[in-house]
């Protein structure tokens, strides 16, 4: 059955096999239960969306720039007020510096003692025109010492414009030297400090900027890392779902985040997509076995007719020959109407117990029986089209666990694959293999027909939904689909094996229980 | 009805063969049974009957290949089809080939018979 010289080739997703060791997959009822737990617990957690999370980040630094903005505004007064402190500074400083030279040269010379007091004047009107700008740099009791010094100063100058004797002169010569040399110091010390203190300013601010942006890259930075861990990590979990997905997990999202954003909202919304599918799947499994029933009946119409024809063929002719019938052969005819009756039993039996809908239920199955009861479901169809099915099931087979009625429905789809392959062939041979080696996780069911094949290019293709090679009505091109659906419901995956013209083999994987000792 | 009809009786459900043989005797009629068509054939070969009754559907050598032979071989004897399922296709190819008629189970021995004597009438071909 297997042609040794042909390629083995692997149709089956190739998932990691670890991943497939699910043993007692949850029952629906069970993964809604826990499905809705996840649910109400996302809801539970605080709620922190990555929109709130923009505006923060945005507000943050919008008040950094404002807050930037604002220093600018409020230093650059002070600075003007500094430039028009010097500017007094230094006007001062060159009033009170030709008040003392004129001084010199009234001592000296006797002249120019008017231009001394001129510039006297000019000094202290400096000061009081001035006072609310200097009063912004300097402070109220220095200005006043400094005005009491002036004051001083020019009361000297009136006493020697006013004529004066030798040791008045004297004294108030002292004393103009005493007042001037500290009116110029202070207005020297004065003018150096306040261009020190314009100095440092002027270097804050060409330093102030350069820090200030590299405080707002580190926050820009900041941000943009922020961000792209939030949205792009979560974008990229929810892309390798939906790959998971499209691959046929439907294992749900489970919730790492400790707040809910948009991305948990997304999640959600998915797994409720995913109980959709998961609904919808089951609806097409359950559709699929109703289309199978259909087939099925017909052949078990059929297998119906022979009893009842032999029930009614011994009725009648007891009937017709009730008088002369020795007992004994009355007898035998009553034991082969019995016979016939329960064999009819039995056929509707099969499929009523096959057709009948009962809630999943995940147990202990003995997979020889189950593919039993598949193979006489299909007998009769395979029987009209004279299709042989040959067996080769070993006695103790490791047990499986799976639902009774997926599982034999999982074989009736593959046999009647098989049955609908070789319509047209003359010697259709079905060949059903069980090989479950010792110490191997699992155990493979392989139906194999010598029909037509399947041609390389269609073997990725055979398991799409709604693919068929049969004519427009035949097929849904589900059978498969749905086959492999359920095959990953118990665990399991399906390889296909064909060449054409040597027929193919698709061989069931399905996991077994290992009862530990 | 000046000597008595040779039938046949073929179908691999026993009691069919073993229900018909005494209620066609009974109407006077000789009746040999057979449970494959292969044995069938071979007694084909060696003894002429009039009319043989053959399940269509029968493992091995099925009715419709008994139908090919009688054709071929012994066009004289006329050949009437017993179906489990009375598809209209399946009755057409078996006319297509020349059967005489069909009979759809389940039917009583008297609607056989009905057959029967019609072929009896019926000339040969």
């Amino acid at each position: 059955m297997t042609d040794d010289s042909g390629h083995t080739m692997n149709k089956a997703p190739d998932r990691p096999r670890e991943s497939m060791c699910v043993y007692a997959p949850m029952d629906a009822a069970e993964r809604k239960s826990a499905t809705a737990g996840r649910h109400t617990g996302i809801q539970q957690r605080a709620c922190f969306p990555v929109r709130l999370r923009l505006i923060l980040a945005f507000a943050a630094i919008f008040v950094y720039c404002a807050g930037v903005t604002l220093w600018t505004i409020y230093v650059l007064p002070a600075v003007h007020h500094k430039i028009r402190f010097l500017e007094l500074a230094d006007a001062y400083r060159h009033e009170t510096a030709q008040m003392r030279r004129f001084e010199k040269n009234y001592f000296l010379y006797g002249t120019h003692l008017r231009d001394a007091l001129l510039h006297t004047q000019k000094a202290r009107s400096i000061l009081s025109d001035n006072e609310a700008d200097i009063l912004k740099v300097m402070s109220r009791g220095r200005l006043t010492a400094m005005q009491k010094s002036l004051a001083s100063y020019a009361a000297g100058l009136q006493k020697l414009a006013g004529g004066h004797s030798p040791e008045v002169r004297a004294e108030v010569q002292h004393r103009l030297r005493k007042y001037g040399h500290r009116l110029t110091a202070d207005a020297d010390a004065f003018s150096i400090q306040e261009r020190r203190a314009l100095d440092r300013t002027f270097s804050l601010l060409r330093t102030g900027p350069l820090i200030l942006l590299a405080v707002l890259m580190i926050i820009l930075f900041a941000a943009a890392w922020h961000i792209n861990r939030k949205i792009v990590t979560a974008l990229g979990r929810l892309t390798d779902f939906t790959e998971r997905i499209a691959a046929g997990d439907y294992t749900r999202i489970t919730f790492k985040k400790t707040r809910r954003d948009e991305f948990t909202q997304l999640a959600t919304a998915m797994n409720q997509m995913i109980d959709e599918i998961e609904k919808r799947q089951e609806i097409l499994v359950q559709s699929h076995k109703i289309r199978a029933i259909g087939n099925l009946v017909a052949g078990v119409a059929h297998e119906l007719n022979n009893p009842l024809n032999n029930i009614l063929l011994t009725a009648v002719s007891l009937q017709e020959n009730y008088a002369d019938l020795p007992p004994a052969e009355a007898l035998e005819m009553l034991a082969d109407i019995v016979g016939e009756t329960e064999r009819s039993r039995e056929i509707v039996r099969n499929l009523l117990d096959f057709a009948r809908q009962r809630e999943r239920e995940i147990k202990r199955l003995d997979l020889g029986e189950m593919l039993g009861r598949a193979i006489r479901l299909v007998s009769s169809q395979a029987r009209m089209s004279k299709i042989r099915i040959e067996t080769c099931i070993p006695d103790n087979l490791p047990p499986v666990h799976s639902d009774r009625q997926l599982l034999i429905q999982l074989f009736v789809n593959l046999l009647l694959n098989a049955v609908d392959a070789l319509s047209q062939n003359a010697h259709g041979r079905i060949a059903v293999t069980v090989d479950a080696p010792t110490q191997a996780e699992y155990v493979a069911v392989s139906i194999t027909d010598n029909g037509p094949g399947i041609p390389r290019r269609l073997q990725d293709r055979i398991f799409d939904p709604f693919f068929t090679t049969k004519p427009e009505g035949r097929g849904t091109g589900l059978g498969l689909s749905v086959s492999r659906n359920i095959i990953e419901q118990l665990g399991g995956f399906m390889r296909v094996e064909s060449e054409v013209g040597k027929g193919a083999t698709f061989t069931v994987y399905l996991p077994v229980t290992r009862v530990p000792h | 009805m000046n000597q008595k009809l040779k039938i046949m009786v073929v179908d691999d459900e026993a009691i069919v063969g073993k229900r018909l043989k005494p209620s066609l005797e009974s109407s006077g009629y000789t009746v040999e049974t057979f449970g494959d068509g292969r044995s069938a054939i071979a007694r084909l070969s060696k003894e002429r009957f009039d009319i043989v009754i053959t399940d269509v559907r029968m493992d091995d050598v099925d009715g419709m290949q008994i139908l090919e032979y009688v054709r071929a071989n012994i066009p004289q004897t006329k050949v009437i089809i017993i179906t489990g399922y009375a598809s209209v296709d399946l009755a057409r190819r078996a006319l297509d080939k020349g059967a005489f008629d069909f009979i759809a189970k389940p039917f009583k021995p008297g609607d056989l018979r009905t057959v029967i004597e019609k072929a009896a009438r019926a000339p040969s071909a």
